[in-house]
């Protein structure tokens, strides 16, 4: 693995290298306290140390909203739309980030590859950027430190203030040939990075506490204090669900099917046609949320589904915390362990 | 896990975009449902089993998952039978033959064909239930000698409410079919059994190891059922179920079907009862 060393004031510079591949996404401060991954228009605006973007980087891939095809209310035909996808290198992405993608890929590939995405994902190249855990960040408990690279292409390690350049795949050494800002370096480790959030148990642990978790009072406590906004979900970088609608224009002739995120936290989300809902209490919606995240895709896959980022809890307006829902489950599961002891 | 460089640009197939089938034949059988018969784009078969669903389509209010009534052994058109509970099935009634309705699909798992090869079937419909039991109904009758008995069970709300009332006749007329119809509400013509459907059960005389029971009705009916079943010793995995989820997009993304962890579009809508047991959301 190839290191080289990278001044911070240098960085401006190799984004414009970068450049010459395609399109470069990349953090962008947005407000005083906020940050989205946006197109960059002038490299010395994007931000290399923020804390976590509101949308995850999935919105690239899986669009908020996009049209699936234009139909003629005339004629009963459609028209369906070409996607035209240019290579596009996402620049400063967080590792627990790129783990997302990683498992989105998995999620999208199941059962029928979905199309768009991986149109959208293919010519893809990843530059990833170390970055300091706040008070929502976990990643470190669900497997994956602040310095996991893979998926990336290139990785900016933060040291003393510059960075370190390391190169791990083919493609990442094309991306920086001929850019002579970078200096052949030995690796070094930063050593002021910790986690302040922390789950108990080892992740694999995990789905044996989901196992005898489904009962369990904590799901009546968190749902009395959901509101039901949804945000937990949308913000999530592994949620994908979806709703499709059809919108037409006023002169009702013509109109577009548009998919949209949808959510699973949403009262109707589960309903069908004549009105019976299969998780029509709250209760149900915030189980099925975790398990989907630590039980369901994870038997099978064995990784979780979450992958610490504390987006959720961040921006929930109910200061739900997904960390502290898994602690008191891990307490309740332990407490019930040393039951059974005493007991036998 | 499945990666990303496992997929080449070459195989990606779109997933969204319906194929136009043209109505042939329409008719409106009840107050609520009606029934089409449509033609894939030069007279291509839809390749479904029973008990699989496509998503219908109309331009303007979106799609919907509707179960096919009509039997793979049925060459050259299939059929669907619509109840008109929503708004994009109250557009629906207005296509009439002539007319072209969007299609995607055939999708899900549907009965197992090959394992249920000689053994007893029993129907237990309930409602708008007989739609996808139908598809399973005419492709035992039309391979008769390759299962054994055939038994319906067939109940709705009122004599008005039930479906292929001809065909009904038919299957009533057959020696090799057994029907047992029933109405929870009778009217001054009705001369047959009334109470809901698990009162038909009790009485059924059936050859336990041979015996496959299929059941679709509404979502209340199928734990009545089940302990009507096992009242009668019948194994659980002799029980198939096809439930009713939320399926919008049919390939496995949306979310709207997930019964726990398992997508109803995919591994549905037709589930051993075995199989979906252990979901706590199930049934």
């Amino acid at each position: 693995m190839e290191c080289y060393s990278l001044l911070r004031t240098d960085v401006p510079d190799l984004i414009d290298h970068l450049g010459a591949y395609g399109e470069i996404v990349a953090p962008h401060s947005k407000g005083d306290v906020s940050y989205s991954f946006e197109v960059v228009q002038d490299s010395n605006k994007v931000v290399l140390d923020y804390d976590r973007t509101l949308l995850p980087l999935k919105k690239m891939f899986l669009p908020p909203q996009e049209k699936l095809m234009d139909f003629s209310l005339k004629s009963l035909s459609y028209t369906p739309i070409k996607l035209h996808i240019k290579p596009r290198v996402f620049f400063a992405i967080h590792s627990y980030e790129m783990q997302s993608i990683l498992r989105l890929d998995h999620s999208m590939l199941s059962g029928q590859a979905e199309s768009n995405y991986l149109r959208r994902r293919k010519k893809s190249r990843f530059i990833g950027i170390s970055f300091k855990p706040d008070e929502f960040h976990f990643s470190e408990s669900v497997g994956i430190p602040i310095e996991e690279m893979e998926g990336f292409d290139l990785y900016l390690n933060e040291v003393d203030g510059d960075y370190q350049l390391y190169v791990l795949t083919k493609n990442g050494h094309s991306l920086i040939e001929g850019f002579e800002k970078i200096k052949t370096a030995e690796p070094e480790i930063a050593e002021d990075r910790k986690f302040n959030k922390k789950i108990r148990f080892h992740y694999n642990r995990l789905p044996q506490v989901f196992q005898y978790a489904y009962h369990s009072e904590i799901w009546a406590e968190v749902a009395s204090r959901c509101v039901g906004c949804g945000s937990c979900t949308l913000t999530c970088p592994t949620c994908f669900c979806f709703d499709v609608k059809d919108e037409v224009t006023v002169t009702a002739e013509s109109g577009m099917r548009q998919r949209s995120w949808d959510s699973c936290m949403l009262s109707t989300f589960a309903e069908i046609a004549g009105g019976e809902n299969f998780r029509e209490k709250t209760i149900n919606r915030t189980r099925h949320r975790l398990y989907r995240k630590f039980k369901y895709i994870t038997d099978e896959e064995g990784l979780p589904w979450c992958v610490g980022c504390g987006r959720c809890t961040a921006f929930c307006p109910a200061e739900i915390s997904l960390p502290d829902i898994l602690n008191d489950l891990i307490n309740e599961d332990e407490k019930a362990q040393h039951h059974h002891q005493v007991m036998a | 896990m499945k990666r990303i460089q496992d997929v080449s640009e070459e195989e990606i197939k779109d997933l969204y975009y319906p194929t136009m089938c043209k109505v042939t034949k329409a008719r409106q059988i009840t107050s609520m449902e009606k029934w089409y018969e449509l033609e894939m784009p030069a007279s291509q078969d839809l390749g479904h089993g029973p008990g699989q669903f496509v998503e219908v389509s109309a331009f303007g209010i979106g799609e919907a998952p509707i179960s096919i009534s009509s039997s793979p052994s049925q060459k050259g058109s299939f059929e669907l039978c619509i109840r008109q509970v929503g708004t994009l099935t109250n557009v629906l009634k207005n296509y009439g033959e002539g007319d072209s309705i969007g299609i995607r699909g055939p999708f899900g798992t549907g009965y197992p064909m090959e394992s249920l090869l000689g053994k007893d079937i029993l129907i237990i419909a309930g409602g708008i239930g007989l739609v996808p039991l139908r598809s399973l109904i005419h492709y035992v009758l039309d391979k008769r000698e390759e299962f054994g008995r055939l038994i319906i069970l067939y109940g709705a709300k009122n004599p008005s409410e039930l479906l292929f009332k001809e065909e009904l006749s038919d299957w009533e007329a057959r020696d090799d079919v057994e029907l047992h119809l029933t109405v929870d509400q009778a009217d001054d013509t009705w001369t047959g059994n009334t109470g809901v459907i698990t009162t038909l059960i009790p009485e059924l005389d059936l050859n336990l190891n041979m015996t496959i029971a299929a059941i679709t009705g509404p979502p209340i009916m199928y734990k009545f059922v089940i302990m009507s079943l096992k009242s009668k010793q019948l194994q659980d995995d002799h029980i198939y179920v096809s439930l009713e989820r939320r399926m919008k997009c049919g390939v496995g993304k949306c979310g709207h079907c997930q019964i726990n962890g398992v997508y109803c579009c995919q591994d549905g809508p037709v589930f051993n009862y075995s199989d979906i047991k252990p979901l706590r959301e199930a049934l």
